[in-house]
């Protein structure tokens, strides 16, 4: 039994005899991050969080600390308790998960895990010494989660799950360029490759030119397919998005409303991604199809969320951790599915005239209902002509409909790219999409930016 | 704590740190949410730990633990040390010279939030959201939330300072939709509402169930309103629209962090560099902003920043020149100006970052009246819905939740989804008038992100409406 399913227990059993849940969110982890080629900002956590939830007569209360010792847990108790008696009763309250069998998932490399800030450090030594050329921004980071969870269901849930991401941004005066590798396995980050690829696009962004707003045809690197699928999820892949009617998806069940080789999943239980085996409810996780072939089929449900519908849904392990209960059940191994194309200049000659765009930047949603969203190309944007990758371009300003994106895909990459999607904040949660590069017949460019590089 | 502290600072010293500081801290964060008539979720949350930052050879190191004990203490500085002396690089950093600070700072409260019961909580969101129930409003959402952080930093410097911030807030949002169309509407701003430093005088005076009725109602006639059109006119922003503006395109170009590129890889640099300091246009000579973390009921007010540096008031932007960064006692020094005050940090477990205090449009003359009375064919722009904005703080665009046009002076027929854009020298260049202290409000954010790992600062910024001239408006896919 592992040290956080120990604290659970711990915990359960302070709540003296009501019906709980614990939930155990523990961290190790460093960071280090880098600037103008400099180590500035190395930050080391070692933390263990408890979330207590206590049902009182059809009343949910909540409770959490870091405050781990018995005195700690009783006053967790207390304040959780508190809280159930004060709340009303929550007739959608679909009661705690019951005790379940979880699938295989082999997220966890006692390697990475065993990695500290000398290790950290050094990889990130490594990206920098890589580029002697540009300075670099960006960060080594490993960590090692924990997560458990007990109730007094009889579900008894523990995983122990490792990630390593190395970012790196490759920039001088007027050029930058982006790359990034992740895993749950260190030694599968190649933290001087992801460097010298950054660097490389970096060296063809010099001289950047403007581009006149309109639609073009485009082609799309895993960085900014991720990115524009997130945030897409936000409104229209979960079922808080889909119950309130701001979801794309709404009314548009079995509608062939994308392109025939668009396939999104959310896989957490894909080996290549980064696996989890059970949700923040204990709900085992499953591969939920959110769009086969071009037709959509559903968005991912927690337990509360699935007793709200009217069609009988069921939690598909999709409950939140704590710091987005707000968004409800969201995807967290968005997967789309690959196609044909062997080369990012392979898909160029798909579009013929257009633009290639490596990353994104600060997207926003602008209509929750369209799926409209507006956002920055940066760090290696150029024009696409005659089929190849032509002059570098200056940030351009998007604003796009992804289901218009999505409705005429030429091509996309047969490579599946792991692309983090985690910026660190709260509790360590390491979440990915596995995404090919993708080229499409309209993405629409607004306006204009500032150039590449610093 | 501060024995705590002291135990890390001796650890980090011992181990070969040239400087250190220590932070312990508390923090106790309350929420109460409900969500068409439900309790949609209640959480009370309490995390304390102790962040230990040091300087090796000139390299900063960081580390946070995750207990308030002597044992974590010396660990995290012990951590820190050696991250530090891994660090690669060429390693100089300089602190711009602080005198040795002590002493602490106390919000003043006259009711404490923490200690209101849940139960007038939920009484207080489910009597506003039955206020903004429509026909055609599918969800409503009331919250209201609490913290208090106690904290204590010490450093090697003999600084000596022990802060009790308590802020508080609320606010509301009502769905609407019907026949494909989705729209919101919001009191008193965007985005989890607003929060200010104080007691649960704060909340009551937002009067969240007095308002409810006209944000029901606007959501719901937001659906047969009219899209707002597209080209070049002048607009006129309310205030909460006018503090976004201000937090993008003047609070995050003016970090001095961004300008000399440590953030490039995720929040990005700036349009601004060093040298720009005293001489660039940044608008018209109607903007004026400052920095002040003096602020009354401002979520930027403190005693002493997270390194020590007693809270001031400065000016960013004076008659439309740039005459000021946000800075901490690094980047001060690098750029030979002030002494830093403006570094934060997001609890025990992060390191300071340079962060937006309180930073304010000031005011101009007149009423919003006024405002309106100039323009002869134009929109006003209510409550943010959507933002973005360039690496370098350059090109924006932001959506509102309402419009109105602006015919002959008056406000005519409602719009909805209204976009607006521009580049920031140029958009401020447009500024033409700036309502008066009259119409001046503060407005407390909890979502400003920056950092990795992330952070997430609560900034306030007060304005008054604005308007502005030849500015592209009506962006759509």
């Amino acid at each position: 039994m592992s040290r956080a399913l120990d604290l659970a227990e711990e915990a359960l059993r302070a709540t003296e005899g009501d019906e709980a849940e614990v939930l155990v969110h523990a961290e190790r982890s460093g960071v280090a991050r880098f600037a103008g080629s400099v180590v500035h900002q190395p930050t080391l956590i070692d933390n263990a969080v408890v979330r207590l939830r206590v049902v009182r007569d059809g009343k949910v209360g909540w409770a959490a600390t870091n405050k781990v010792d018995a005195e700690g847990l009783a006053e967790l108790a207390r304040r959780a308790a508190e809280a159930a008696d004060n709340a009303r009763p929550d007739p959608e309250f679909p009661g705690l998960a019951p005790a379940a069998d979880y699938p295989e998932a082999t997220g966890f490399d006692e390697e990475t895990a065993a990695l500290g800030a000398e290790d950290q450090a050094r990889l990130a030594a490594t990206a920098i010494d890589a580029v002697p050329d540009f300075e670099l921004y960006g960060y080594f980071t490993s960590g090692l989660t924990e997560i458990a969870l007990a109730s007094t269901t009889g579900l008894r849930a523990e995983e122990a799950m490792t990630d390593a991401v190395c970012l790196c941004l490759a920039a001088v005066e007027g050029a930058s360029g982006w790359a990034e590798q992740t895993s749950w396995q260190a030694a599968r980050v190649d933290t001087a490759s992801a460097a010298r690829e950054a660097a490389e696009i970096a060296g063809r962004t010099r001289g950047a030119a403007e581009l006149e707003p309109g639609a073009y045809r485009a082609v799309l690197e895993p960085c900014a397919v991720a990115e524009l699928l997130r945030w897409f999820a936000y409104d229209s892949l979960g079922a808080y998005g889909f119950l309130e009617d701001r979801s794309y998806f709404c009314g548009r069940i079995g509608e062939q409303a994308f392109d025939p080789k668009v396939s999104i999943a959310d896989n957490a239980l894909d080996a290549d991604n980064l696996p989890k085996a059970f949700d923040f409810e204990g709900t085992p996780k499953q591969r939920v199809d959110l769009v086969q072939q071009g037709v959509i089929r559903g968005v991912v449900w927690d337990r509360r969320t699935a007793a709200r519908s009217a069609d009988g849904q069921i939690s598909t392990g999709h409950a939140p951790p704590d710091a987005w209960r707000f968004y409800g059940p969201l995807p967290t191994a968005l997967t789309l599915g690959p196609g044909e194309a062997g080369s990012t200049e392979e898909l160029a000659g798909l579009v013929g005239d257009g633009i290639h765009v490596t990353r994104l930047h600060y997207l926003s949603v602008v209509d929750p209902r369209e799926g409209v969203l507006t956002g920055m190309t940066r760090d290696g944007t150029f024009r696409i002509r005659d089929g190849k990758i032509a002059e570098p371009l200056v940030n351009l300003r998007f604003t796009v409909s992804l289901p218009d994106v999505l409705r005429d895909v030429p091509g996309l990459g047969r490579e599946l790219k792991l692309v983090n999607l985690n910026d660190l904040y709260d509790e360590r949660f390491a979440y990915a999409a596995l995404v090919p590069a993708l080229a499409t017949a309209r993405f629409h460019i607004s306006g204009t930016g500032s150039g590449p590089g610093l | 704590m501060k024995a705590l502290a002291e135990a890390a600072i001796d650890a980090a010293l011992g181990a070969g740190a040239s400087y250190a500081d220590a932070r312990a801290v508390s923090l106790r964060r309350q929420f109460v949410v409900t969500k068409n008539g439900q309790v949609d979720d209640m959480s009370d949350t309490e995390s304390e730990g102790i962040g230990v930052r040091v300087l090796v050879n000139g390299a900063w190191g960081f580390a946070g633990e995750g207990r308030l004990d002597e044992a974590a203490a010396r660990e995290a500085a012990l951590r820190a040390t050696a991250f530090a002396r891994a660090a690669p690089g060429h390693h100089e950093t300089s602190l711009a010279p602080v005198d040795a600070q002590s002493g602490g700072y106390r919000t003043p409260v006259e009711r404490d939030p923490l200690a209101v019961p849940l139960s007038e909580k939920i009484d207080l969101c489910l009597r506003a959201e039955e206020g903004m129930r429509q026909p055609d409003v599918k969800v409503t959402l009331a919250m209201v939330r609490a913290q208090r952080e106690h904290k204590v930093l010490i450093s090697s410097e003999g600084t000596a300072v022990e802060q009790e911030l308590v802020e508080c807030g609320g606010g509301i949002d009502a769905y609407a939709s019907a026949e494909g169309i989705t729209q919101i509407r919001s009191y008193p701003s965007q985005h989890s509402g607003v929060s200010g430093q104080g007691g649960w005088e704060f909340v009551e005076g937002l009067s969240l169930d007095a308002e409810a009725p006209r944000v029901g109602e606007q959501a719901a006639a937001l659906l047969r309103a009219d899209e707002c059109p597209s080209g070049r006119t002048t607009i006129v922003l309310s205030p909460e629209q006018v503090v976004m503006q201000v937090h993008e395109s003047v609070g995050h170009p003016t970090e001095l962090d961004r300008v000399y590129g440590t953030e490039a890889a995720y929040a990005g640099t700036s349009f601004l560099s060093p040298d720009d300091l005293g001489s660039l246009r940044y608008g018209s000579e109607r903007m004026n902003v400052s920095s002040d973390a003096t602020t009354p009921n401002g979520l930027g007010t403190f005693g002493f920043d997270d390194e020590g540096v007693p809270a001031r008031r400065e000016a960013i932007v004076q008659e439309g020149v740039l005459r000021g960064f946000l800075s901490s006692r690094e980047t001060a020094a690098r750029i030979g100006a002030g002494e830093g005050g403006s570094m934060r940090a997001d609890g025990w477990s992060r390191m300071p970052l340079v962060r937006m205090t309180n930073l304010h449009l000031e005011p101009g003359e007149g009423s919003f009246e006024d405002l309106l009375s100039d323009v002869d064919d134009g929109l006003y722009l209510e409550t943010n819905k959507s933002w973005s904005i360039d690496d370098k703080r350059l090109n924006f665009q932001f959506g509102t939740q309402i419009g109105w046009e602006i015919k002959k002076g008056k406000l005519g027929r409602m719009l909805r989804d209204a976009t607006y854009t521009g580049k920031t020298p140029v958009f401020w260049g447009k500024l033409d008038a700036v309502g008066g202290p009259d119409a001046w409000k503060l407005f407390g954010l909890t979502n400003c992100g920056k950092g990795q790992p992330g952070q997430e600062a609560h900034v306030s910024h007060g304005a008054a409406p604005a308007r502005f001239r030849d500015v592209e408006v009506g962006v759509s896919a």
